[in-house]
């Protein structure tokens, strides 16, 4: 061997080498692959939207793309207050654009949720917690009005955290905004066959035909231990993923309530 | 979230070997005897106090989206983080090969008793896992991150200590002959692991 | 000192390039890790993600194919330039290779195959921490030809993956009532099967203290059917 490979200057050269080689791959195949990515989590959040519809939960990923627009009639966002942001309704006429900020569709929740709401969520509670969400006004609601067969529902995103990191869902009301009529929810880390188990039609199909309203006001459903007798306000949640549990209760409780003022104040009007 | 509080939840309730078993593997290998555990849960301290706030700087300003906004403001919408992994293993990796030069250049003996430690501390999950726990807890300053990681290590070390005295009890005990060395050791962290189950979901 | 060792295995390598590619040493080398030298209960590596993974027979399957997969391209690839790599940063240079092959396959499989990724990218940061890996690059491929190396891969990652599919059967059928999210104890809400009968699902079995058990007597259950396996302390 004519190079001394235990000498300074091989060494600091190999490292040069393999960092601009592996830095140029992954950059290459970052960059590269990023317009398919980004194509895909549009299809994804689509699927969701459209798999919490009733007698939706079939729509694959590829199918989602093309029949948004059939079913998603409406798109805009709120504030805390339930009220519609300015310039933020948009019908299905209009293409989804995730680069206008005004589109429901192109609200990333998970970064407002770290950025805004997790700060608050971390420090107060009860009245305090309320308060504060209400008064920071970087946090967006988009909903999306869906139409099937006839009937309207309210699809609301909701997003918060498990165990290990963000949990999120998608849930649809019903036209009077008493009703949960279908309910996804993922996950980014969960552990499997425990929190991770929140995506399997058994824990969502629960959600089905529980309450948010009681008397018109808003009473938020609660994920239980497991096992015991439930009212309408209640699911079973998951043995051995009770943390995750938690985290679909308080994104839920923290974020519906919002759908709920709404969905109540355009009825009444 | 003060510091203390920090400290005690991350040494304890979110205690790296029995809520999240990391760092498992140098755990059993290091745990015969309490010397070396002591030597190898200090090592981790050390490592996991000195990477997390470098960990959380390149978080901060490199990999995080916007984060580069310093560079100038075309840079705000950049996003490196698909480097997240390569970064952290590559700041711990060569933080654990810088510390091993400069102390066996100033002080011989630590690096008597730490040596032989270092190099397995670059492959430790523990180390790795503390720095992706950390940027999953955003911590607002980087002294509230340089305690998670302190904490961490403390709780790490605890841990192995623990069992290296429990192993070493052991040595003298009549276990049957399949289950002595790893078998055992196994068991005893399992059944340690349902102790510090009494933890999860501790608040203060 | 370094050098003259390399130059003996240079030559031996040599010696055993007219080798069969199955000749009896290199099927050693699958057949290795399956018992004696199993990488999990014997060379005591991986156990985190063994720990974290084994609730699901399902997960279990994904991350020991996941694994194979990296294991293979990772002993390859750091087989191929081995002898380029300076011996002062070796370990950094396999974790470079380690992480970026692990990145680059997570985002192919982010672009083309999005479901599988999904399912995927919970193991993701496991696997870069795995030490099976990482052991396996140290001790095997770093001194190794590559199709040898390979075969170190697949031995190894099998026998991870044989132990992680044991446990997690106990684990899923005991904690859960079923096998890849079938039920076999019949079904809980309802009260079918089993359950009408009384039986409850063992709720310990979800937990990560009770893998650690498991595992404790499969090697308990290996080291009785081969004695030479017992350590003296």
């Amino acid at each position: 061997m004519a190079i001394n490979k235990d000498s300074n200057t091989y060494t600091i050269g190999f490292a040069i080498v393999l960092v601009i080689i592996v830095g140029g791959m992954l950059g290459m195949v970052a960059n590269g692959l990023k317009p398919i990515q980004d194509e895909n989590l549009k299809n994804e959040k689509k699927q969701y939207i459209l798999n919490c519809l009733p007698g939706n939960k079939l729509i694959t990923r590829d199918q989602a793309g093309d029949k948004f627009a059939e079913f998603v009639k409406q798109r805009l966002i709120l504030n805390y207050n339930g009220e519609v942001v300015e310039n933020t309704l948009l019908n299905s006429d209009n293409e989804v654009d995730i680069k206008n900020t005004n589109d429901a569709f192109s609200i990333d929740l998970l970064k407002e949720y770290k950025k805004f709401v997790q700060p608050i969520t971390n420090k107060f509670k009860g009245e305090e917690l309320e308060n504060k969400l209400a008064s920071e006004s970087n946090i967006h609601y988009p909903l999306f009005i869906c139409q099937v067969d006839g009937e309207t529902y309210y699809v609301a995103p909701v997003m918060g955290k498990g165990l290990w990191a963000a949990v999120w869902g998608y849930i649809a009301l019903d036209k009077d905004g008493n009703k949960i009529e279908g309910a996804v929810f993922d996950h980014k880390s969960e552990t499997p066959g425990l929190g991770a188990e929140i995506t399997q039609d058994g824990f969502e199909d629960q959600f089905i035909g529980k309450l948010i309203s009681n008397k018109d006001n808003y009473r938020p459903v609660a994920v239980n231990k497991p096992g015991n007798p439930l009212n309408e306000y209640q699911v079973d949640g998951i043995s051995g993923g009770t943390f995750t549990g938690l985290g679909v209760e308080e994104m839920m409780r923290r974020t519906l309530i919002v759908y709920h003022k709404y969905i109540k104040n355009l009825n009444r009007s | 979230m003060d510091l203390v509080n920090i400290f005690i939840r991350s040494a304890f309730v979110d205690n790296m070997i029995f809520a999240f078993f990391f760092g498992m593997c140098s755990y059993l290998a290091v745990s015969k005897t309490v010397k070396t555990a002591v030597g190898l849960g200090l090592a981790v301290i050390f490592v996991l106090t000195v990477t997390i706030p470098i960990n959380f700087l390149i978080e901060n300003y490199v990999l995080k989206e916007g984060a580069l906004t310093w560079l100038g403001e075309e840079f705000s919408s950049v996003s490196l983080n698909y480097l997240t992994f390569i970064m952290f293993i590559a700041v711990i990796a060569s933080t654990v090969q810088l510390v091993e030069m400069i102390v066996e250049k100033i002080s011989p003996a630590l690096y008597g008793a730490l040596g032989i430690f270092l190099p397995l501390i670059a492959v430790n999950c523990a180390i790795l896992g503390g720095a992706l726990f950390m940027q999953e807890k955003q911590f607002a300053t980087i002294s509230q991150a340089t305690v998670y990681g302190l904490g961490s290590g403390v709780g790490w070390f605890i841990a192995v200590v623990l069992i290296a005295a429990i192993r070493e009890r052991i040595r003298y005990a009549n276990i049957p002959g399949p289950l002595r060395g790893v078998g055992m050791a196994f068991l005893i962290t399992g059944l340690m692991g349902l102790a510090f189950l009494g933890f999860m979901g501790f608040e203060i | 000192m370094a050098e003259t060792t390399e130059v003996l295995e240079e030559k031996k390598v040599k010696v055993k390039e007219r080798e069969p590619l199955f000749s009896k040493k290199n099927k050693k080398l699958i057949s290795d890790p399956l018992d004696e030298n199993n990488p999990v209960t014997i060379q005591v590596l991986g156990i985190c993600s063994a720990l974290a993974v084994t609730v699901q027979m399902k997960a279990a399957v994904v991350m020991s194919i996941s694994v194979l997969f990296v294991l293979i391209l990772a002993n390859v690839t750091v087989s191929l330039i081995r002898n380029l790599i300076p011996n002062r940063i070796r370990i950094i240079v396999q974790l470079v290779v380690v992480a970026a092959l692990v990145i680059v396959v997570d985002q192919v499989l982010k672009a083309y195959l999005f479901d599988v990724s999904k399912e995927l990218s919970v193991f993701i940061g496991l696997i870069i921490t795995n030490c099976i890996i990482m052991g396996r690059l140290e001790a095997f491929a770093l001194g190794n030809k590559p199709w040898p190396s390979a075969l170190d891969a697949v031995g190894n990652s099998l026998g991870y993956g044989m132990v992680l599919v044991i446990v997690s059967f106990f684990k899923e059928l005991f904690g859960s009532g079923k096998l890849f999210g079938v039920e076999i104890f019949g079904n809980l809400a309802e009260k079918t099967g089993l359950y009408s009968m009384g039986y409850m699902d063992n709720g310990l079995m979800l937990l990560p203290p009770s893998s650690l058990i498991l595992v404790a007597i499969y090697i308990w259950v290996q080291k009785i059917r081969n004695p030479s396996l017992i350590e003296s302390h």
